[in-house]
């Protein structure tokens, strides 16, 4: 094992990512096998989910800077691959912009790579060991070589300004595939390779700090606010995952053991609940062969099983107690507060942003339930259309964890490996039992329900509801799809010129950039009409200014 | 043990030989011409893998023509870069070959199509293993003249068009190229390249050297496509026949620009921090210009010839920065560019030859129809744009890496921006023409013939694990003794004079 000990290396933070990586393999396959079933090109696709699978753990295991890259290189190509999987029309052009934005990051990680070897003081660039570099960042250099190597970490993680593949992706790729890669994977790499780059490959300044924890609120924040007026289950999904990312990146900003500990807790659970939801959404939209919110809905009675892993997974993303995305937001939270002790008024802003956030959350799944599980179906659903097991098993085993690791939070994540890989003690300074919270929640969810029982639901008796004489079935403007929700958001004054730019792609940088491109571009060939006589011109004009710039200083 | 020197003249005295053969009997037995070139592509490519052993046991190797002692004589010299770039001219050449074996069908009188094809490879291999600047001068306007005819071979409208804007542009860089060589004779009485350096060298530098630079610069930046030179090129390669533009993109522009480039400013003349700094900023500006031009084509073939200024960029920025590990960078770049851009070239020469069409807004989904097209296009495409491990990641690597050893940190930055700018033109490539909804035109449409696949999946074998010559055994024997001959700058051809005397 010699060999391979420069190369590799197994800590307890690559070895719980990479167990997290497998895990997801293996349910991602499961639910594939019942919902790819009948599609083409099956051998390729099942090749490149095994591929992206063992190349993430490679990845993750690497230690050495350039076969990191290498990995990580290859796993934006079989994502592209993957993507170009996707039946969609929209599919080629998303995995188009997903490539480019995630391979043209991976091209800033090769000059951030040789940045950090110039400042690493190795003597070749093959021995560049991620976890014993700690590069003092003290130089503008240095500088530029975190930020390019960061680019890298949050396009794959899908935070901004890299995060618009988010939302395309999870709209045209094939549906695991959304939940197993940006949901994910992504999320897992991304994160990893930032607590990498904090932790052990540079030491990072204040300000860096400051600007890391901006980031994230402002990630939180913007994507939250494009997540509530989508109208697309998928798309609304994605923008989610985008907002997710903004926490594990604000926790990890304050870089306080504490929210490291948080940033990493949310980056497991975020997984957890992220493809549950994009794995029992699955459920309903390929039954209901639409992913249009208003053509959604009623599916809480045909699929029971599928509506209570959605709604587990909606409450622990929204951040509701007893479940687990509340005890990673907590540690975020707290971890804000004890960086707040000793510097300044900006922590009360990130603070403020991340309550907003999870509160806007909350607001815009209440809309995706109603939309789905609650509203009157737009089209009549016979029976009940619960999907086959291999469909099921693994939202409701992601469901199970999600409640497993809010209740038991710190006797199995947070002690087993979180803790670990972390390394130094974490302080809790806000209090918070997850055991008994929960027994507590239940107790009052208890009271509360025999109370309802007792004193409304055994008094009261069903009847049709009565709309001035109308037959409801007939008036379809009378039905609440659930799209209609937070319509008027759109119609704030300040937020809608921003919804309005953003609707025109302002705020894309990908966008941005092809636009700039293509009007050079555009500019550069105007100037080649294809006339002789202008191009020898500019060949004088070229011997003239080579002969200036060459003779010119010797004379 | 004295070196079998003789395999350097044979480098050109077979494509030569083979041309003339063609040329008189391939009317007559019109099965002739294809074979012969393949046997001659084969025994080459064995000679320039034999040349590397040779290098390695023996050190520079020298041929002298007749016996004549140099500088009296013709020198024929083989030192670490002639070395290289026979393996990658042979190499591309060879599998070109066995491409046209079934592309050129299509084509009548197709003998006449290899007698140029071999006359531009003897002139390829004479400018590689010539020591004489003058015999570099005739070799490369053989290579030039027989170009010319290739791109007008399918004397289409704009192929007739391209070729003459070619034979004009390419004649004015000859022209600036013979006038440098004309002054460079009268002031050092000598054509012999080692002998020459030597002269100069003893000489004190002047504004005529500075002057010759500049025209050399010119010529052979003219041959190479570098911005501002560049303006024939677009149109040329793209309008010859498919595996001549592999050839010209692939090689010629390397043999007759970079090559000649290299081995006279930095063997010769030698490079001075000013020129350094030039070439550095022609580099810079050829890798930009060229791909903001090709991000905008529609024309599959343009968009590849407008990549070739874009990459030659990256080859001359490496080399320009001058240190050791750039110019490392920047000829493993020039042979990676070799072979991925001759498969892009192939691959457009498939769907052209299946479809008939260059037009990329006329494909799509053509993955379903052509799936080892489709392949090694992406793979092709992924070694341009630098996506590791494909070769094309490891070259841009070392040349970004050099380029901020040597704290040019804005050229690294552009090389950056460059890279992800080649890798979204060919994100727009394979989405329009491979991926997508298949257009129902092409619903008849087949792979290709056996040859044409076979040719396809060596180069893309090629471009996947070329990054295995950097390999610290292989980086030694191959691209280190090319980098050095060229590092040791003047020095180096003293030692060509020596070994011959």
């Amino acid at each position: 094992m010699n060999e391979l000990e420069p190369y590799f290396r197994l800590d307890w933070l690559s070895g719980s990512v990479a167990a997290f990586v497998a895990g997801y393999t293996v349910l991602t396959i499961v639910y594939s096998m019942g919902y790819m079933r009948g599609r083409q090109a099956q051998g390729r696709y099942y090749g490149y989910i095994l591929l992206t699978c063992i190349l993430s753990i490679a990845a993750v295991f690497a230690d050495n800077l350039v076969l990191f890259v290498v990995c990580w290189g290859l796993l934006g190509l079989l994502l592209y691959l993957l993507t170009n999987l996707g039946e969609s029309p929209g599919a080629a052009k998303t995995a188009k912009k997903t490539f480019i934005i995630i391979g043209g990051t991976d091209s800033l990680m090769i000059l951030g790579l040789a940045l950090a070897w110039s400042l690493g003081g190795r003597p070749s660039l093959f021995d560049l060991r991620m976890t014993t570099l700690e590069i003092p960042i003290v130089s503008p250099v240095g500088v530029m070589a975190y930020l390019c190597l960061l680019s890298g970490a949050l396009a794959k993680a899908g935070a901004m300004p890299f995060h618009t593949w988010v939302p395309d992706t999870a709209q045209d790729a094939p549906l695991p595939v959304v939940a197993f890669i940006p949901a994910s994977l992504d999320k897992l790499l991304g994160i990893y390779l930032l607590v990498r780059l904090n932790v052990d490959i540079f030491v990072l300044t204040k300000g860096l700090y400051v600007f890391l924890m901006l980031l994230g609120s402002f990630t939180i924040v913007a994507a939250v606010m494009m997540a509530l007026v989508q109208h697309d289950m998928r798309r609304l999904l994605g923008y989610h995952a985008v907002s997710q990312v903004g926490y594990m990146i604000l926790g990890i900003g304050t870089g306080t053991p504490l929210g490291i500990a948080g940033g990493l807790f949310h980056m497991f659970n975020n997984s957890l609940y992220k493809s549950c939801l994009f794995f029992s959404g699955g459920a309903v939209t390929r039954e209901a062969r639409t992913d249009a919110l208003d053509e959604l809905g009623g599916y809480a009675h045909a699929m029971p099983v599928t509506y209570t892993t959605f709604l587990i997974a909606a409450l622990a993303i929204s951040g509701i107690p007893p479940l687990n995305g509340f005890v990673s937001k907590w540690m975020i939270y707290q971890s804000l507060a004890t960086v707040g002790r000793n510097s300044g008024w900006l922590w009360t802003l990130c603070l403020a942003s991340a309550l907003f956030g999870s509160v806007l959350t909350l607001a815009s799944f209440m809309k995706l339930i109603h939309a789905i599980f609650l509203a009157r179906p737009a089209r009549k659903i016979e029976g009940k259309k619960e999907t086959s097991l291999l469909l099921l098993a693994p939202h409701a085993i992601l469901a199970g964890l999600c409640v497993l690791f809010g209740v038991f939070a710190f006797q199995l994540p947070l002690g087993r490996f979180i803790g670990p890989a972390v390394g130094t003690p974490i302080d809790y300074p806000g209090d918070w039992h997850t055991l008994a919270g929960a027994l507590l929640l239940l107790a009052g969810f208890g009271a509360g329900a025999v109370l309802y029982i007792i004193g409304t639901a055994l008094r009261a008796r069903t009847v049709e509801p009565f709309v001035g004489g109308e037959v409801l079935e007939e008036q379809p403007a009378m039905r609440m799809s659930g799209v209609e929700f937070y319509k008027t958001v759109e119609e704030v004054p300040f937020l809608r010129w921003i919804y309005h730019a953003a609707s025109q792609k302002f705020f894309d940088l990908y966008e941005l950039g092809s636009r700039a491109t293509l009007g050079i571009s555009r500019m550069l060939s105007r100037i080649h009409t294809g006339e002789l006589p202008t191009y020898l011109a500019w060949c004088v004009l070229g011997i003239i200014v080579l002969l200036f710039v060459l003779l010119g200083g010797s004379a | 043990m004295t070196p079998p020197s003789y395999i350097l003249p044979l480098c050109v005295a077979l494509p030569l030989g083979g041309a003339f053969v063609t040329a008189l009997l391939g009317r007559k037995f019109p099965a002739l011409a294809p074979l012969l070139a393949t046997v001659v592509a084969a025994i080459l490519l064995g000679i320039s893998l034999l040349s590397v052993k040779l290098l390695l046991q023996h050190g520079v190797v020298v041929y002298t023509v007749g016996g004549w002692p140099p500088p009296v004589g013709i020198s024929m010299v083989l030192d670490g870069l002639t070395a290289f770039m026979l393996v990658t001219i042979n190499l591309v050449v060879f599998l070109v070959v066995i491409f046209c074996l079934d592309y050129v069908n299509q084509f009548t009188a197709r003998w006449n199509f290899y007698v140029l094809f071999l006359m531009t490879l003897a002139g390829m291999n004479g400018v590689i293993v010539t020591g004489d600047l003058f015999n570099l001068f005739v070799f490369l306007e053989v290579a030039a003249v027989a170009s010319y005819g290739l791109v007008a071979f399918g004397t289409e409208k704009h192929a007739l068009e391209a070729a003459f804007k070619y034979a004009v542009m390419g004649s004015v860089g000859s022209l600036c190229i013979l006038l440098g060589i004309a002054v460079l004779y009268a002031s050092t009485s000598t054509l012999n390249m080692a002998d020459m350096a030597r002269v100069l060298a003893m000489s004190k530098p002047g504004a005529l050297t500075t002057f010759v630079t500049v025209l050399f610069l010119m010529g052979f930046g003219m041959k190479a496509a570098v911005v501002p030179f560049h303006a024939w090129l677009p149109d040329a390669h793209s309008s010859a026949p498919a595996p001549i533009s592999a050839m010209l993109s692939g090689v010629l522009i390397k043999a007759l620009g970079v090559y000649a480039l290299c081995r006279v400013i930095f063997n010769v003349l030698g490079a001075s921090p000013r020129i350094l700094g030039v070439l550095l900023f022609i580099g810079a500006l050829s890798m930009v210009v060229g791909v903001f031009l090709a991000i905008g084509q529609w024309d599959l073939k343009r968009l590849l010839a407008f990549h070739s200024i874009s990459q030659i960029g990256y080859v001359i920025l490496g080399i320009g920065l001058g240190t050791p590990l750039g110019i490392m960078g920047g000829l493993f770049h020039l042979l990676n560019h070799s072979l991925f851009k001759s498969l892009l070239f192939l691959d457009s020469g498939v769907i052209e030859y299946a479809t008939g069409t260059r037009d990329l807004k006329a494909m799509g989904g053509l993955r379903a129809k052509l799936p080892l097209t489709g392949a090694t296009t992406l793979a092709a495409s992924m070694s341009i744009a630098g996506i590791p491990p494909f070769n094309g990641f490891w070259s841009k690597l070392l040349i970004i890496v050099a380029a901020v050893q040597a704290e040019r940190y804005g050229y690294a930055f552009w090389a950056v921006l460059a890279s992800v700018l080649t890798l979204a033109s060919f994100m727009k490539v394979m989405r329009y023409a491979f991926f997508g909804q298949l257009n129902s035109r092409w619903n008849s449409v087949t792979e290709a013939p056996f040859f044409m696949k076979l040719s396809l999946v060596a180069f893309a074998v090629l471009c996947v694990f070329g990054g295995l010559l950097l390999l610290p055994q292989a980086r030694e024997a191959f691209l280190g003794l090319a980098s050095e001959a060229i590092t040791n700058g003047t020095e180096y051809v003293n030692m060509a004079v020596t070994q011959a005397r």
